[in-house]
C-alpha cells in the first residue's frame, strides 16, 4: 500500500528517497528502451516496420535526454547497472528483430506494457509532492502507450511465441525496474 | 545508429540540493559552533558534544534528532559545512574558461581551505573517522565530498563515468587532505604541488583505460547513443 507523506510510518521511504528512486529507474528505463530500439534498428531491414521503430526510438531518445537533465538538476545518481542495460537492451532488441518484424513488435508490446503500468504506479506515488515530474511522466506514459498501440497494429500478436515472449520480456523488465530503483 | 539531439540544446540549470529541515539545520549549526571551540584541545569526544548541547540551549530530544549517530553525526556536520562552503565559493567563480584538471584542483583547495580555521579539529576528526565503527559513515562522507566537487564544477554525466569520476576524485581528495593536515610549508605550497601530481596521476589512469583493449572497447563497438563512459578529459560534457 502506498501512503502519503502525512501518513508516513517509520520505514517508509522519505519523499527525497522516492524522488531519487523515480528518477533513477526512469532514466534507466529510457536508457534501456533506447538500447533496445538501437539493437532492433541494427538488425531490421528497411521497410515500413523499421520506419515505425525509428520514430519510436526518436521519442525514447527525447525521454532519455529529459531524464538525464533531471538527474543532474536534482542530483540523483544513475544506476550502477547502466553497463548491464547497455548490453542487455541491445541484445534483446537485436534478438527479437532477428526473429522477424512481428517479433520485434511483440517485444515492444511486452516492454511498453510494463512501462505503462510502472509510470501509472509512479504517478500515484509522487502525486502531490512532485507536480512537474508527474506531468512529465504522464506525457511520456501516453507516448509509451502509443508505441504499444503502433506495435499491435503492426501485428505483434501474430508473432511466433507471442504469449511466451510477452511473459518472459515482461518479467525481465519488471526485474530490471526493481533492480534499477535500488542499485 | 540513431541520432540524439545534441547535448548543447540541453537545459543547463543550477543543481538543486535536497532540502533539509530548517529547525534541525539551525540546531546543528549552533551545536557544531559550540563544539568547535573545544574540539581542538579536547578532541571529538562525547563529553564535548554533551557540553555543546547544553551551552547552545538546545533541548536533548532535538539534539538527538539533529545528531542521530552522536559524534559521527557531529563530524559529518563539520564536513558538510566545508562542502557547502566550497560549493558556495565555486558557484561564485567563473569556471567556463578553466580546464577540467584546474577545476578539480581549485575545488579541492577550496574544500581544504574551508577547514583551515579548524585544521586541528579536522585532523582529530580523521582519527575518530578511522575507528572501525565509523568507517562506513566516513566513506559515505568522502563520497559526498567527491560528489559535491563534481556537481560544483559542472559535471553532467549520467552514465557509468559518473562513478569512475567520483572514485578518482575521492582518491585525490583523501590523499591530499592527509598531506594538508600536517603541511608546515608557506601557504600550503607543498600540499598544492602534491595535489597537482595526484590529479595528473588520476587523469593518466583515465587515459590509460582508453588505450587498453578492455570490455569498454568491446562495448564501444556496439552501436549506441553513448559510449559506456565519456573520456574524463572531455568532461564535464555538455
Amino acid at each position: 500500500m502506498t501512503r502519503t507523506a502525512t501518513h508516513a510510518l517509520p520505514g517508509d521511504l522519505s519523499p527525497r528517497q522516492k524522488l531519487e528512486r523515480a528518477i533513477r529507474v526512469d532514466h534507466a528505463g529510457e536508457f534501456g528502451a533506447v538500447r533496445i530500439y538501437a539493437g532492433q534498428l541494427a538488425v531490421m531491414k528497411n521497410g515500413p516496420a523499421k520506419d515505425k521503430v525509428r520514430k519510436m526510438a526518436e521519442q525514447e531518445a527525447h525521454h532519455l535526454e529529459t531524464f538525464e537533465a533531471l538527474m543532474t538538476t536534482r542530483r540523483v545518481r544513475p544506476t550502477v547497472l547502466a553497463p548491464v542495460w547497455h548490453v542487455a537492451g541491445w541484445a534483446l532488441g537485436a534478438a527479437t528483430a532477428a526473429m522477424g518484424d512481428k517479433a520485434a513488435m511483440a517485444c515492444t508490446v511486452a516492454v511498453e506494457d510494463v512501462i505503462d503500468e510502472h509510470y501509472r504506479a509512479q504517478g500515484k506515488q509522487l502525486d502531490g509532492t512532485e507536480p512537474e515530474l508527474c506531468a512529465t511522466i504522464e506525457e511520456f506514459r501516453a507516448e509509451e502507450v502509443e508505441h504499444k498501440q503502433m506495435a499491435l497494429d503492426e501485428g505483434a500478436e501474430d508473432a511466433p511465441g507471442y504469449l511466451l515472449m510477452r511473459l518472459g520480456i515482461g518479467a525481465g523488465s519488471r526485474m530490471a525496474i526493481w533492480l534499477s530503483e535500488r542499485l | 545508429m540513431m541520432s540524439l539531439p545534441s547535448k548543447t540544446t540541453m537545459m543547463k540549470a543550477k543543481t538543486m540540493k535536497p532540502t533539509t529541515d530548517p529547525t534541525l539545520e539551525a540546531a546543528r549549526t549552533k551545536i557544531l559552533d559550540a563544539a568547535l571551540t573545544r574540539v581542538a584541545d579536547e578532541g571529538w569526544t562525547s563529553d564535548v558534544l554533551d557540553q555543546a548541547v547544553v551551552e547552545s540551549n538546545i533541548d536533548a530530544p532535538l539534539a538527538a534528532r539533529a545528531f542521530p549517530n552522536g559524534l559521527a553525526s557531529l563530524i559529518d556536520a563539520f564536513h558538510r559545512r566545508a562542502d557547502a562552503s566550497m560549493e558556495k565559493r565555486l558557484a561564485q567563480t567563473d569556471l567556463s574558461a578553466m580546464k577540467i584538471r584546474d577545476r578539480i584542483s581549485l575545488a579541492v583547495r577550496l574544500r581544504l581551505l574551508a577547514m583551515e580555521p579548524h585544521r586541528e579539529a579536522a585532523r582529530r576528526a580523521m582519527v575518530v573517522q578511522g575507528l572501525p565503527a565509523n568507517v562506513g559513515p566516513s566513506l559515505a562522507g568522502l563520497y559526498r565530498t567527491a560528489d559535491a566537487i563534481w556537481y560544483a564544477i559542472g559535471d553532467t554525466s549520467t552514465d557509468f563515468s559518473f562513478y569512475t569520476k567520483r572514485a578518482l576524485v575521492s582518491g585525490v581528495y583523501a590523499s591530499t587532505s592527509v598531506v594538508w593536515m600536517s603541511d608546515q610549508s608557506d601557504e600550503f605550497e607543498d600540499t598544492w604541488a602534491f595535489l597537482d601530481r595526484r590529479i595528473t596521476d588520476a587523469l593518466k589512469l583515465g587515459g590509460l583505460r582508453r588505450k587498453l583493449p578492455s570490455l569498454e572497447g568491446l562495448l564501444g563497438r556496439w552501436p549506441g547513443p553513448r559510449g559506456i563512459r565519456r573520456p574524463l578529459s572531455r568532461s564535464p560534457g555538455r
